[in-house]
């Protein structure tokens, strides 16, 4: 399903040329749940972003279910980002002027889904993260894991198989980071296919399999200890 | 898609519509500016127009005057007068004089049952009427052919004599007294703007027929031949023709500018037309020049914007929004300000103008109340405004709308 090959990233800084991932190969199969790990600076927050086409390797290939993404353009890469991949942040990245039913929304009406349609299924979503009663509210009015679940749900919007997530637990306090993660092991359950970064062993416990990351390169790629 | 992209655009502005009220505002007073510039201009432009009409608008005046220079032995300093056969002189010599009245005038006492004024009698052809914009109230006429041919002792006043003498009772049909000969009064002068005169203004003139004047005052000289030339692009072309017919007559040379005089409406109408046109066209481009300040100020919240919204811009991209949903978003914005503004603006100045024209405007207010309290809001001032709007809409929203869009969606996500 995500087939990298020999990707490097390399950020050039006026003179100076940081390399993020070098010579980086991974493959993860479809329904596979992946946490990758690495101290700051490892890399791994490149490698989210490439897999999730909000950025492009500086070498490699990069196949997403197949097809090549490296010389797509923005707007195929933003098709992408809408239709295959889900994000989930760390700081939850809501809008903060729109209520939790309209952040869930979004990524529908970027996607021209009609009224009827787009109602019917951020309901459901709000239903499966238990926030129905939330649906009028603001970001700023609910607790940390609310605005995490609201995020979940508009990274399911529009029924992605690869959920990505970088730190979902960051922000928050151990039992909402453990009812984040049971979410997460609800939607690997159903078939999805998630990748997730962490500092925390004890929610890299939750996945299947562990990649660790040290200056852009793969240091340990196996099943989780 | 389209509809998905308002609903997105709506959503987001109605919660933001606070933070640009104030920019709404300053585009509601440009708007305000330009439109109430444009249309006072216009109102100035038209009231002028009228005004130069009221003396009428495509008219040679002739009248007597003095030789500047010595010809054919003659010396300079000579006394031109202008004669009766005169009239049939030119009528005779210059082809495309399409009408031609004499006039001659002096001051007499005007009684009406035990009212009496002074006030100026002229004597002249049914023609001076068209030629000079004297249109009767209705019930009313102006002198006839008739009348000339006759020697009628009718009478054509105008408002200010029938208010004068008459008061409130209908001059028409009544015995108006010019120096104790009882003359009919046929009608009264409907009322017009007049700003250019040479003996008072007509609302203050009685005007008989030309051959009863010569019966009841004695004159040997005309005091001014009125000619309209059938083509009135041939104003200074008539012009030379009526100096060089009289200049052979009383023998003066062709270009001596001063032997007769010429007022020639036609000319002065056309150089006023252009002045009060420019002075238009200078009050819409100050007015446009403020409409600008408010959309650079628009230009300047937008980029504000961008920059403010940049980690939702790049939230959006995470989401899969495409360069121009977000291009579309600014852009939508920046138009809705505008609409706003405008919209507010447009009604203010509309009713500004309608309320100005209620004050009432006397005939008698020529000057600076008619040309001010007359604002005209016309259609092509509205489109003239639209095409100046969609220029500067498109220029203010479209470069913070790019700049949005171009960010590197990595980046906006970063950005704090």
């Amino acid at each position: 399903m995500i087939e990298f090959r020999n990707i490097s990233k390399v950020y050039k800084m006026g003179e100076v040329e940081f390399v993020a991932l070098q010579g980086v190969f991974i493959t993860v199969r479809k329904g596979e749940f992946l946490s990758i790990m690495g101290p700051s600076g490892s890399g791994k927050s490149t490698l989210m972003n490439i897999i999730g086409c909000l950025d492009t390797p500086t070498a490699g290939f990069y196949y997403l279910e197949g097809e090549n993404v490296a010389g797509l353009t923005f707007d195929q890469l933003s098709t992408i980002r809408n239709r295959k991949v889900g994000f989930v942040f760390q700081n939850f990245n809501l809008l903060p002027y729109a209520t939790a039913y309209e952040n869930i929304e979004l990524p529908m009406l970027f996607n021209g889904k009609k009224g009827g349609e787009r109602r019917q299924r951020v309901n459901e979503l709000l239903e499966m993260v238990g926030l129905s009663p939330w649906a009028r509210h603001r970001p700023t009015e609910m607790s940390g894991g609310q605005q995490q679940r609201v995020a979940i749900a508009r990274a399911l919007a529009m029924d992605p198989p690869i959920i990505l997530a970088d730190e979902p637990t960051g922000n928050l306090d151990s039992k909402s980071g453990h009812e984040i993660m049971e979410i997460f092991s609800q939607l690997w359950k159903g078939g999805r296919t998630i990748l997730m970064v962490t500092h925390d062993p004890a929610i890299a416990a939750f996945s299947q399999r562990t990649i660790r990351l040290l200056d852009g390169a793969v240091q340990q790629d196996g099943a989780a200890t | 898609m389209r509809m998905q992209l308002l609903h997105l655009f709506w959503n987001e502005f109605r919660k933001r519509r606070k933070k640009t009220s104030l920019i709404t505002f300053a585009i509601a007073w440009g708007t305000l500016s330009l439109l109430l510039l444009m249309s006072f201009g216009r109102g100035l432009s038209n009231a002028a127009g009228v005004s130069f009409k009221g003396l009428g608008s495509t008219m040679i005046m002739v009248t007597r005057g003095q030789t500047s220079k010595p010809f054919q032995g003659l010396p300079r300093a000579r006394r031109i007068h202008i004669h009766m056969e005169d009239l049939e002189l030119l009528k005779r010599q210059i082809p495309g004089i399409a009408m031609i009245s004499p006039e001659a005038n002096n001051r007499h006492n005007l009684s009406y049952r035990g009212k009496e004024s002074n006030r100026s009698v002229n004597g002249v052809y049914p023609c001076f009427a068209e030629m000079r914009s004297q249109i009767p109230e209705a019930g009313g006429r102006f002198i006839n052919d008739l009348d000339q041919e006759k020697a009628r002792r009718v009478a054509f006043i105008g408002w200010s004599v029938a208010r004068e003498l008459f008061g409130d009772t209908d001059p028409v049909g009544k015995e108006l007294r010019i120096e104790q000969t009882p003359f009919t009064v046929i009608g009264v002068m409907k009322k017009k703007q007049q700003s250019s005169m040479y003996q008072g203004p007509d609302s203050e003139t009685v005007y008989i027929p030309f051959s009863t004047f010569c019966q009841i005052d004695f004159q040997r000289f005309l005091d001014r031949i009125h000619i309209r030339p059938a083509d009135p692009g041939d104003a200074l072309f008539m012009e030379n023709q009526v100096r060089r017919v009289l200049g052979r007559k009383y023998r003066f040379a062709d270009d001596d500018a001063n032997a007769v005089n010429f007022w020639n409406t036609i000319r002065d109408y056309e150089t006023g037309a252009k002045i009060f046109k420019g002075i238009e066209m200078f009050l819409s481009v100050i007015g446009a020049l403020t409409l600008l300040i408010g959309a650079v100020g628009v230009t300047n919240l937008m980029y504000a914007v961008v920059k403010e919204r940049t980690r939702e811009i790049g939230i959006k991209m995470a989401l899969g929004a495409r360069r121009r949903h977000i291009v579309m978003q600014f852009f939508l914005e920046t138009f809705a300000i505008f609409f706003k503004g405008t919209l507010w603006g447009t009604l203010i100045a509309f009713n500004i103008v309608s309320l100005v024209n209620l004050i009432p405007v006397g005939y008698e207010d020529f000057g600076i109340k008619a040309y001010l309290l007359r604002p005209i809001f016309s259609l092509d001032i509205l489109i003239v405004f639209l095409v100046v709007l969609f220029v500067l809409v498109f220029i203010s929203g479209i470069f913070p709308a790019l700049r949005a869009s171009r960010q590197n969606p990595i980046e906006a996500l970063r950005y704090e």
